[in-house]
């Protein structure tokens, strides 16, 4: 492929350039900045998880009037999608670690891909339960903001991801100094963890 | 001369280049005292504002049945006295202010971890300003600063933009979080450990955590408002299944660690402030450092004592208030610590050293005052009532904000090379204690008396008291303004001060008045705690910082 051959040539030629100690500190900065905003979003959905357990919890009957039924198997395989972009993901940070840029390509395309997939369930299954989105009360109220807001990372992800996939290719990242992709993949982690965690509170609870 | 410190080529030696236009010396600053010195002053203006409204309360108290305002006016001005205060004044002062201007310099780094971040960080404040402002515009919030369901879910659409202006707010606040946890953890100079850094550090070091965890909740708290508000789901509606107690609960998490954030920085200025005004060292550095690591992580576990008339289950409040109650136990050491430092010391009573004392007088009583209320029987009492306001009146304004009053006076110097008038200091201090505390001592009666916060008129056998609060508050506020005055005036007219007029012995009063850009020539090396005052000053490498000697180049790469 003519394109992933100029840059992987471009990238083999500094590929002797060592990181410089200016580079190890601030990456190091970048790495614990980076996972302190993490430990922020999950505050964030940490706080909203609490609140829809709270409510389903304060005895008002459970399930409230108008709420929907979810689809287990659907959500299920955009389970099972989305764990797998998080194993394609890792993948692809090792093969970039391993020098191989064609399969870090590989990789991260089929993140991106299986990422879109998830995104595409999750929009049919809001579609099918469409006509709950006004009356759904409190379940509404957890489901649509928890797995509204878990979308809107996935979303902001792929975008994160396509935007590395591009810096790569233009050879922003050195087989030594990627620390670009190491936070992008730590982020996709980041998103499937907080699925595993929606996931039991809306479908196996 | 060879100069001890080590060229590694990295951060220490990366030195951003000298700012050249004018917008980004002073607008548009990636330089973390410009971007402290431009809090500072943000935070002042909304000081005048929330002071504005402040008075325009204790106006309309002076009578009580019936001043000048409607209720429902009332209600936005004290609304918004609140919600500017905590949010936009004494947070952002405390941390983004006298934070990023001091404690960078204090650890021996250039800049923190992520300057450009800190330059959004501050513009996120004066825009979230202007959008609360805003909201007066459009049916102002009036349910408190605390907006409680379902209260704030009526009312013109200002509630939904105080929603919005305080999220936006939040975000620059968890950003200065994180920013100030990585530089602590990772940029401190060659040879300082954790017990060698400075107190006002440490106070820095366990506020940054809270701004950054508890702030998320309340932005989570403040979406699920405007959600329900403008998309009416249901989660504080109890008609539709939702519950207004989850508010509080959601909002509580983030407030009261918000208070810890208030007052922790406030801890750390002061420990500065005693020792150098002492000449003796802090007594119990371990004990303050550590105790304030407790406080923080005790303050996530107390939210609920605001909450015990709420109606929320019963068998929670026992444990909140054994928890509330534990939390004065580490503030009492540091009370005992601080004492202690200036017993025996050679006192020095400057204007910072008055507003420490101050400090320690009050706040005092404002803990103790918490200590009553954390009992539940006492606070089914006065919840609700005046001796709340005074209660947290004596932390914040006899707390807090004297502990920024100290440090104005005390880091002036290092911001802008000259001293604050000191015959005024001392006069806008003691205006200062007559003032407040006589506006705030009587509410404690007031409160056990039976009158209630946030009404605008009240039961006339509460009227006399009121109004020596008022008068008692014009004192305060005349003592505000002479020390706004005072910034303002000796910027120009101020005697210089040269590096080190105080004889302090933490890293900034080492290098020049007003601070350079580049902080130190050399980035010294630590080898302890700065409090021996018996010592020479335990750094190696500050040999040229006051001499004539160019500035540092960034080392080659």
């Amino acid at each position: 492929m003519a394109v992933a051959s100029v840059t992987q040539a471009g990238i083999v030629g500094r590929h002797h350039e060592e990181p410089d100690q200016l580079y190890v500190e601030t990456r190091e900065l970048r790495v614990q900045g980076f996972l302190l905003f993490m430990v922020s979003d999950l505050v964030l959905f940490s706080s909203f998880i609490f609140a829809y357990l709270y409510l389903r919890n304060t005895g008002q009957g459970w399930p409230p009037p108008g709420a929907p039924k979810l689809d287990l198997a659907l959500a299920s395989i955009n389970s099972v999608i989305l764990f797998g972009s998080g194993a394609t993901m890792h993948f692809a940070l090792e093969n970039w670690k391993h020098r191989n840029f064609t399969k870090f390509a590989n990789w991260i395309i089929a993140t991106i891909i299986l990422g879109a997939m998830f995104l595409s369930g999750q929009i049919v299954e809001y579609a099918k339960i469409s006509a709950t989105w006004g009356g759904s009360g409190i379940f509404g109220a957890g489901f649509f903001t928890l797995t509204g807001m878990h979308g809107f990372h996935v979303f902001c992800g792929i975008i994160y991801l396509t935007v590395l996939l591009l810096q790569a290719l233009q050879g922003k990242y050195t087989f030594q100094k990627y620390t670009g992709l190491t936070l992008g993949t730590l982020y996709w982690h980041f998103v499937d963890v907080i699925w595993v965690v929606l996931f039991s509170i809306f479908y196996l609870y | 001369m060879a100069v001890a410190a080590v060229h590694s080529g990295g951060i220490a030696d990366h030195i951003h280049p000298e700012p050249e236009s004018f917008l980004r010396k002073y607008v548009f600053s990636i330089d973390h005292k410009i971007i402290g010195i431009q809090y500072i002053v943000t935070c002042g203006i909304f000081m005048m504002l929330a002071g504005a409204l402040a008075e325009l309360i204790r106006v309309q108290l002076m009578r009580a049945n019936g001043g000048f305002m409607t209720p429902d006016t009332y209600n936005a001005v004290f609304t918004m006295h609140g919600s500017t205060m905590v949010w936009f004044v004494i947070i952002p002062l405390l941390t983004g202010g006298f934070g990023n201007l001091i404690f960078p310099v204090q650890i021996g780094a250039r800049d923190v971890a992520f300057p450009w971040l800190n330059m959004v960080s501050y513009w996120i404040f004066p825009v979230a300003g202007l959008m609360l402002y805003s909201s007066f515009l459009m049916g102002a919030p009036v349910a408190g600063w605390t907006e409680y369901p379902p209260m704030s879910l009526q009312g013109g659409a200002g509630t939904s933009m105080w929603c919005a202006a305080v999220f936006l707010m939040g975000i620059g606040s968890t950003l200065t979080g994180i920013n100030f946890l990585v530089t602590i953890l990772k940029m401190r100079a060659p040879g300082m450990t954790f017990t060698r850094m400075p107190l006002f550090v440490w106070g820095q070091f366990v506020t940054a955590p809270l701004l950054m965890i508890a702030t998320t909740a309340l932005g989570a708290a403040l979406a699920a408002l405007f959600v329900q508000r403008e998309f009416g789901v249901p989660f504080f509606d109890p008609t539709k299944g939702g519950s207004p107690l989850l508010w509080q609960h959601m909002f509580w998490f983030y407030s009261h660690p918000a208070v810890y954030i208030m007052i922790l920085p406030a801890f750390g200025m002061i420990s500065e402030i005693f020792p150098t005004f002492a000449r003796k060292p802090i007594f119990g550095y371990k004990m303050i450092a550590f105790s304030s690591c407790a406080i923080a992580i005790l303050g996530f576990m107390v939210w609920a004592h605001h909450m015990f008339t709420s109606g929320m289950a019963p068998t929670l409040e026992l444990p909140f208030m054994v928890l509330t109650m534990l939390i004065a136990i580490p503030t009492g050491v540091k009370i005992f610590s601080w004492t202690t430092t200036l017993f025996g010391g050679i006192l020095e009573f400057t204007t910072p050293m008055l507003y420490s004392i101050g400090f320690l007088i009050l706040f005092t009583i404002g803990g103790v005052t918490g200590v009553f209320l954390a009992a539940v029987p006492f606070d089914l009492h006065a919840h609700g009532t005046y001796f709340i306001v005074a209660h947290f009146h004596y932390v914040i304004a006899g707390g807090s904000l004297m502990g920024a009053l100290a440090a104005l006076y005390f880091w002036y110097p290092k911001m802008t090379g000259r001293m604050m008038n000191e015959s005024w200091g001392k006069w806008s201090f003691w205006l200062y204690m007559i003032g407040m505390n006589g506006t705030f001592l009587p509410m404690h009666w007031l409160g056990l008396w039976g009158m209630p916060r946030r009404y605008a008129v009240y039961d006339p056998q509460f009227q006399t008291w009121n109004q020596i609060e008022s008068w008692f508050s014009f004192v305060m506020t005349a003592s505000i303004l002479l020390t706004i005055f005072n910034a303002i005036w000796s910027i120009k007219y101020g005697k210089k001060s040269g590096a080190n007029p105080w004889r302090a012995r933490t890293l900034e009063w080492q290098i020049p008045s007003p601070m350079p850009y580049y902080n130190f020539k050399h980035v010294p090396s630590v080898f302890a705690a700065p409090y021996d005052f018996a010592e020479p000053l335990p750094y190696r490498g500050l040999e040229e910082e006051l001499t004539d000697s160019p500035p540092p180049v960034p080392a080659a790469h």
